[in-house]
């Protein structure tokens, strides 16, 4: 494998535009460069934007505040991923913000880090209705699914905030100023889907698009990539993560997906809705949709919240329209230590990621 | 006998809370485990400890490790190599230990017994004499199976170095081995997050490093990076000095395993947890000779100078193997619980 360096000495080389704005749609490509300090060391031409990465951070707060108060019920055992436990709703003061403030006041909140954990739970604690509040994006939906396809304990319910990555992108090319000139496509969720899934960034959109793995130099590879296409105006779809992406995707898991998820145009949390973004659990898992079982409070949880903090930007900072020093919260009143919005709470939020990074103001 | 807990073929015998209630469960679990396993006499209720030359150094710490066996080690020798590395880097020899068990009732007494034994084996091979304890059991549910208090004298040594005050900038960071080892193999240990790896802990003495640094003149400051990792230390030695601290990503010792999996679960390996490495802050002109004093010491092969003070805004700035840089802040939170 080509190192770091030399891609870096070959995107160099290349006789730039004066500007190039490049969007990755993951918080593991956004740390890669963050950490490897990327953005010091590429020529000033090339602006790299973090995108929509992050499936925490565009959970919407209904589904935060509906996985609160189920976990108020002592009958209830809430598991969720860990990023989830932090990320705070916005709710008047003395109220329950966040799955670990309920926690730290008494609820059955557990953290897991598979999906299969939630079944074990489950299968734990018989006489408890466990709700599993699944967040996540393509990868999250593909072990979803496939815990689902070897069936689960009756007790055990889904509260599933599931996206697909794609319709977001789509949805700002087709917007009046996209905001960027080549697309990092995700490696993981690409891994899963098929790279084929990008290509209409480039049939359609003529903007290059290469997929990325989670090194630096993976990374490095797929922006020298994007670039050379940029330079020689000659989009197409590169693959710099061949070991793990193919064309068609993992179709076994694919197929599982469709077996257990429906699409529908689902909401992003301060975004709105988004066309054919969203899983829902198929009829045939009724019986394990916490949005039925539990449906008053699931309901009651929806119809009450704004969609961010005030001063909050965490929603242009998830589509790449600001950066994430741009929002006025950052580092002021909003850190990790205290943070406002869910862009600093989840690892694979920029704002959490560019602060890790040090990154304390604009560049 | 002690109590019987039936479960069907595989009756095991459990600590109790009678085990802890000072009478002759207790007594016969002091007699049979640790006064056997730390040679020590378990009838007196203070220990006379022998005149030693230097002026005395204490430490305590306290260990709550899960899992409590892992690869390269078990609470038992983290708890010794941790109290003891806590003395060495501060200048001392090591040589007295008091170990409470705190343990939770259920617990295995075979377990026990394995651990007691790696204890006392670890502090045998370190030197140092296990002359206090004490033993309490804590109502099942309370407690993780087993926690240790340790606390250790030592004996300051004449090259003990002067400590944070006397770092200058100039002054180059030297690491005696690969960074992360021990945060990482109890991730692995845990089997979270599907993963599996062969990673054994770094968990070890560092006194040997330490020694051949006191031989050095110019030696400032040395500490272990335990919790927060190497990161954390060159954060302490920025806040004491107000000067700039650079770390050189590429010249930071690591273990293939270990960025591999920090990768991928974007673990930062510079805050990971070390058990048996020992960071040493040295005037510039002697940090070749250190170096290659380390490195001629068994487990130093890949000690390395891994940064310097610098002058400058007082920040932990790490270098990356491409140039860029990035601040390496204070840990906001853990990133892993119950590592040590």
């Amino acid at each position: 494998m080509t190192e770091a360096s030399v891609w870096l000495d070959r995107i160099r080389s290349l006789p730039l535009p004066a500007r190039v704005r490049i969007l990755n749609v993951c918080g593991g490509h956004e740390r890669s460069i963050a950490m490897a300090g990327l953005r010091d060391v590429l020529p000033p031409e090339i602006t790299l934007i973090p995108g929509p990465g992050c499936p925490v951070c565009v959970c919407p707060e209904a589904d935060i505040l509906a996985a609160i108060r189920l976990s108020q019920d002592s009958e209830n055992i809430v598991v969720a991923f860990g990023d989830m436990l932090r990320v705070p709703a916005n709710v008047k003061k003395g109220e329950l913000r966040s799955l670990a403030e309920a926690r730290r006041a008494g609820a059955d909140v557990r953290a897991i880090a598979t999906p299969q954990d939630a079944a074990k739970i489950a299968c734990a604690n018989p006489l408890k209705n466990v709700i599993f509040s699944a967040a996540g994006f393509e990868t999250t939906a593909a072990p979803v699914a496939a815990m689902l396809a070897e069936g689960i304990p009756e007790n055990l319910s889904l509260l599933v905030s599931l996206r697909r990555t794609w319709p977001a992108v789509a949805m700002l090319l087709e917007s009046e100023a996209p905001g960027f000139e080549g697309l990092i496509a995700p490696g993981h969720v690409a891994s899963v889907m098929g790279a084929e899934e990008w290509q209409f960034v480039v049939s359609r959109h003529f903007v290059p698009a290469a997929v990325a793995g989670f090194t630096a130099a993976s990374v490095l590879a797929a922006l020298h990539g994007v670039l050379v296409q940029i330079v020689n105006n000659r989009p197409s779809l590169g693959n710099a993560y061949p070991a793990f992406v193919r064309r068609e995707g993992n179709l076994r898991a694919q197929t599982c997906m469709a077996e257990q998820f429906a699409d529908f145009d689902a909401d992003w949390r301060g975004i709105g809705a988004i066309p054919n973004s969203g899983f829902r659990l198929k009829s045939h898992l009724a019986a394990h949709d916490a949005r039925q079982k539990f449906a008053d409070i699931v309901a009651g949880a929806a119809g009450r919240t704004e969609a961010m903090p005030p001063g909050c930007d965490c929603a242009r900072v998830v589509m790449g329209r600001l950066s994430p020093v741009e929002c006025r919260l950052y580092g002021k009143a909003c850190t990790p230590r205290t943070p406002i919005g869910p862009c600093m709470v989840s690892d694979e939020g920029a704002c959490r990621i560019w602060w890790s990074a040090g990154q304390r103001h604009a560049a | 006998m002690p109590h019987l807990v039936v479960g069907g073929a595989a009756a095991r015998r459990v600590i109790t809370l009678a085990h802890g209630n000072g009478g002759r469960f207790m007594r016969e679990l002091i007699r049979d485990i640790f006064a056997r396993h730390f040679c020590s006499d378990s009838t007196a209720d203070a220990a006379l400890l022998p005149r030693f030359e230097g002026d005395a150094m204490f430490t305590t710490d306290g260990f709550i490790v899960d899992p409590l066996q892992f690869p390269g080690g078990d609470i038992g020798t983290l708890a010794v190599h941790g109290t003891v590395n806590d003395l060495a880097v501060s200048g001392a020899t090591p040589r007295f230990l008091a170990v409470t068990c705190l343990i939770e009732e259920g617990f295995e007494i075979a377990r026990l017994d394995r651990i007691a034994a790696s204890l006392g084996r670890a502090a045998r091979d370190c030197g140092v004499a296990i002359v206090a304890g004490d033993t309490k059991v804590l109502p099942r549910g309370q407690g993780g199976g087993l926690y240790l208090s340790v606390s250790g004298i030592g004996s300051r040594n004449p090259g003990a170095p002067p400590g944070l005050a006397s770092i200058k900038p100039g002054d180059v960071i030297l690491v005696n081995g690969t960074i992360g080892d021990h945060g990482t193999a109890i991730l692995l240990a845990r089997h979270e997050f599907g993963l599996h790896g062969d990673l054994i802990s770094d968990c070890a003495s560092v006194a040997p490093f330490t020694i051949a640094a006191e031989a050095f003149a110019g030696l400032r400051f040395m500490r272990d990076p335990t919790r927060g990792g190497i990161a954390t230390v060159a954060n302490e030695i920025s806040l004491a000095t107000k000067c700039r601290v650079t770390l050189e990503e590429n010249k930071l010792p690591l273990q293939e395993e270990v960025s591999g999996i920090c990768d991928m679960l974007g673990y930062d390996p510079f805050y990971l947890a070390c058990e048996g490495r020992v960071v040493a802050v040295i005037a510039p002109g002697q940090a070749a000779a250190l170096l290659a004093a380390w490195r001629a010491l068994p487990g130093g092969g890949r000690a390395a100078i891994v940064g310097q003070v610098e002058t400058g805004r007082a920040r932990v700035v790490l270098r990356t193997a491409l140039g860029g840089e990035r601040i390496l802040d204070e840990l906001e939170d853990d990133p892993l619980p119950r590592i040590c």
